[in-house]
């Protein structure tokens, strides 16, 4: 039994790889805004940015821009979670180490995390100096071309 | 120094509670604070020079943003000083205002305020308030009221500005001429040129009949008059009858404008002056009707302004307050209630009133207490201890079924273990549809949309009464942005839909309307973030939708923000409750940043028909016409005219600031007029748009009514 469930897992895999690496690129993007903020934070806590991603395959190309944030980027990561929720870290972005800049970056994804991708459960953080937790924050949406 | 005598500011603030009516409807209250005088004087103060300094600095870190570096109040917070601040907390002890400190400041939560620092906070707003510092340090065990920490002296005057007291009572004399009184047929079918309620008609369709402002010539709008309004925070929901505008100012100031030129008529100030959130007044035969924002009726002689009648609706002294005024059923003046949420004796309850007299004739109770039947819903806590249920926005009404329809708040404290119970003790009959006979004030059924809230999402607001071919409907949204459709006759779920992204559920059963919230909420514990879509901004809240009846389309002002929620502890002990949590707010995702959006659904199929997305808020309702258009208003001072039929902007103009308020559609002499109000405040639909979208300005003052109309 044990064995036919590999086989099928087996199967589902290669099928979803088969799935990927014939599929058109598609392209996905993210308002970047301020992570929740309350009457307190919400002048600590500023900026806006833009990201658009492409799958190709399994290969997520990340280009973006982010401004006005209150203080230089320090690190960017794609987490994992449905909209609205927290989610861990999939993968590392590079930011401009400035307040405002471009953010880029290139990840292999696996099946699960394509499949999340699609689900709108991918998003963006951009951390900075004076928020190392995240500044800036953005799910990923299909975008039609 | 010591006394057993009543000091003379004590003497003074009971004088203030009896000028304010309380002591004559609440003897129990009036001996109580009595004796506690006595009691008090005999007692040390408790609060150090020490506290008070230290608390200014803190004061000025975590509160000065809402409350005002002066204490006195702005459009995101409560005044901490003076008149409104004492009536509210002086027969509290200075111990019960730290715990609600602690429990519910500041909203969004603090890792480093410590219970010293709520101590001194506290400390410095009695010394700011000129109160008698003690010996001993206020702690959150000081048992001794407020009240008694009032100087023996007030303080001097500043010699070179000493502020007017406010103008009280009648304050403008005049009268309307050939006044008639307005009947119960007259409301049940409202003259096309009138909008004698707030929404117009009984059934809160906010539709109006007239055409002559239609698709074709909206684009030719133009500003016909403005009169500048009282500022402060205001909802202001104005009425017209037979030419004349009744109009509601922050503040409880009450206006007569003659509706073709905003010339004043008369201006009655009913108090108190202060800076609360109120919608609407009504009319019936010769009175207007408003409830004050410290829970009392008033009638006013609708001719001259003068005063008919008062009457006190709840203590305020407890909390209870007013946020909007009554609907006149069959002579009966039903209204709602606000400010339900500490733990004490007294229920939450709508009450009918005679509309000659005032005399209240009966009381339906909104939270089902030890014995009666859905008391057993409230996981075995005493009566005390149920809190909520608030009915804070107008219901609607049915002639033939002599039913009246309201919505109902959620329990207090927001969260499920705040308030020491489960996800399991559904509480009724909060965040529910209550349909209640106007005759009897029993509860004929009810409907409860989502049984223990756990998010501060009520389900409170207008339900639009519809009838679709023999179907008669009533149809709500209220915070979660759900769109519910029932039987009006039965209560029977009929259907419902999404209007903006939400999800606190993971299933909505398409058969009864059951929701089943995420395991996650389900679970939460003190203290644990729990993020949720929409906010508590509601995906849609106070800002009432309209139904235009030729295209059988609810037009809906809805909102776009999410947040995270976290439970705080509260005490099971009276005079705590409040909402005990604090809360961060981000976009909603998927909306690309827009907080406003504009949303029609048909009621047969409850399926989008359009949308219309903004970065900014919406603060108005919505107003439909039967020239085709919808009317609303923004954040970002637009007020905008759309076709009903695809949502196209068909004319727009940017007024002094934030348009704010519920519009209305009058005709004088045949010509027609779309008013419309601009205000500040309106509680959370505006704090949280004013973090998550900082980067939209407007003025803090210009209060006004703006008037349209076609060129001649």
């Amino acid at each position: 039994m044990k064995l036919i469930n590999k086989f099928a897992a087996l199967l589902i895999m290669m099928y979803l790889m088969n799935s990927l690496a014939f599929a058109q690129p598609t392209t996905y993007r993210a308002r970047l805004s301020e992570v929740p903020v309350s009457p307190q934070t919400y002048r600590d806590i500023t900026g806006v940015g833009e990201v658009f991603t492409t799958l190709n395959g399994a290969t997520l190309t990340v280009s973006g821009n982010f401004e006005g944030m209150s203080s230089a980027a320090t690190a960017a990561h794609v987490h994992s979670a449905p909209p609205a929720m927290n989610g861990p870290p999939i993968g590392a972005l590079e930011p401009e180490t400035s307040a405002s800049g471009e953010v880029t970056g290139e990840l292999e994804l696996t099946a699960e995390q394509v499949e999340a991708l699609r689900n709108n459960e991918l998003y963006i953080v951009i951390h900075s100096e004076n928020n190392p937790g995240g500044e800036l924050r953005g799910w990923l949406f299909f975008r039609e071309s | 120094m010591r006394t057993n005598k009543m000091t003379k500011s004590t003497k003074i603030f009971l004088t203030l509670l009896s000028t304010a009516g309380l002591l004559a409807s609440c003897g129990e209250q009036a001996s109580q604070v009595e004796e506690t005088a006595v009691v008090v004087d005999t007692g040390p103060r408790t609060y150090t020079e020490a506290q008070s300094d230290a608390g200014a600095e803190a004061y000025t870190a975590n509160c000065a943003t809402c409350h005002g570096d002066d204490l006195q109040g702005t459009p995101l917070g409560l005044p901490l000083s003076g008149e409104d601040f004492m009536v509210r907390w002086g027969n509290q002890t200075a111990g019960s205002l730290v715990a609600s400190a602690r429990t519910n400041m500041p909203p969004g939560g603090s890792q480093t305020l410590t219970d010293t620092d709520y101590n001194n906070i506290v400390a410095h707003i009695l010394a700011s308030n000129g109160m008698i510092r003690g010996s001993t340090e206020l702690t959150e065990s000081s048992n001794i009221l407020i009240a008694a920490y009032v100087a023996d002296s007030a303080p001097a005057p500043d010699p070179q500005f000493t502020p007017p007291p406010p103008p009280t009572g009648l304050v403008v004399s005049g009268t309307v001429e050939d006044y008639v009184a307005i009947t119960d047929e007259m409301l049940r079918n409202p003259d096309p040129a009138d909008w004698p309620m707030i929404r117009r008609n009984f059934f809160a369709h906010s539709y109006s009949p007239l055409d002559e402002i239609n698709t074709d010539n909206v684009q030719d709008l133009q500003l016909e008059w403005v009169w500048s309004m009282k500022d402060g925070a205001s909802e202001p929901a104005p009425l017209v009858y037979d030419g004349i505008i009744y109009l509601i100012n922050s503040g409880n100031i009450i206006q007569a404008l003659d509706a073709r030129n905003g010339e004043l008529i008369w201006e009655h100030h009913t108090g108190p002056a202060n800076n609360q959130d109120m919608r609407n007044i009504a009319i019936y035969e010769d009175k207007i009707i408003q409830a004050t924002t410290d829970a009392r009726l008033v009638a006013l002689d609708a001719r001259t302004g003068e005063m008919v009648w008062e009457t006190i609706v709840a203590d305020r002294s407890k909390g209870f307050s007013n946020s909007s005024g009554p609907i006149v059923a069959d002579g009966k003046i039903i209204q709602g209630q606000a400010g339900c949420g500490r733990y004490i004796p007294e229920a939450c309850y709508l009450t009918a009133h005679d509309a000659t007299t005032g005399e209240r004739l009966w009381g339906f109770d909104t939270i089902a207490r030890e014995g009666e039947p859905g008391g057993d819903t409230w996981g075995g806590l005493d009566n005390l201890y149920r809190a909520g249920g608030e009915t804070w926005i107008t219901g609607s009404y049915d002639p033939e079924l002599r039913l009246t329809y309201w919505g109902t708040a959620q329990q207090k404290p927001w969260a499920p273990p705040s308030r020491n119970m489960t996800i399991n003790d559904v509480g009724l009959y909060t965040n529910s549809t209550v349909a209640v006979n106007i005759d009897t004030g029993e509860l004929d059924w009810y409907f409860q949309h989502v049984p223990a809230e756990a998010l501060d999402l009520d389900e409170v607001f207008e339900r639009i009464l519809v009838d679709r071919g023999d179907q008669k409907l009533v149809l709500s949204i209220g915070k979660h942005g759900i769109l519910w459709k029932n039987d009006r006759v039965t209560g029977e779920f009929l259907g419902y839909t999404e209007t903006v992204f939400q999800n606190a559920f993971t299933n909505i059963d398409p058969d009864t309307g059951l929701v089943t919230y995420r395991e996650d909420i389900q679970n939460a514990q003190l203290n644990e973030w729990i993020p949720v879509c929409p906010s508590s901004a509601g995906g849609k809240d106070w800002h009432s939708m309209t139904y235009h009846e030729p295209t059988g389309t609810i037009v809906a002002p809805l909102s776009q923000t999410c947040l995270e929620n976290s439970a705080r502890e509260v005490a099971l002990v009276e005079g705590n409750g409040g909402g005990a949590s604090s809360r961060v707010f981000f976009e909603m995702p998927g909306s690309d940043g827009n907080l406003g959006k504009l949303g029609a659904y048909n009621v047969d199929t409850l399926e989008e028909v359009w949308n219309f997305q903004q970065r900014a808020s919406y603060h108005t309702g919505t107003v439909s016409t039967a020239g085709n258009l919808v009317f609303v208003g923004d954040l970002d001072r637009w007020f905008r005219a759309h076709d009903v039929t695809t949502g196209e902007v068909l004319w727009e103009k940017r007024l002094g600031t934030s348009v704010q308020g519920h519009p209305i559609v009058f005709a004088i002499d045949g010509k027609q007029y779309i008013g419309v109000t601009t205000a500040l405040g309106g509680t959370s639909p505006r704090t949280v748009p004013r973090v998550i979208a900082p980067e939209i300005q407007h003025p803090d003052n210009g209060n006004a009514l703006y008037v349209f109309s076609l060129p001649d």
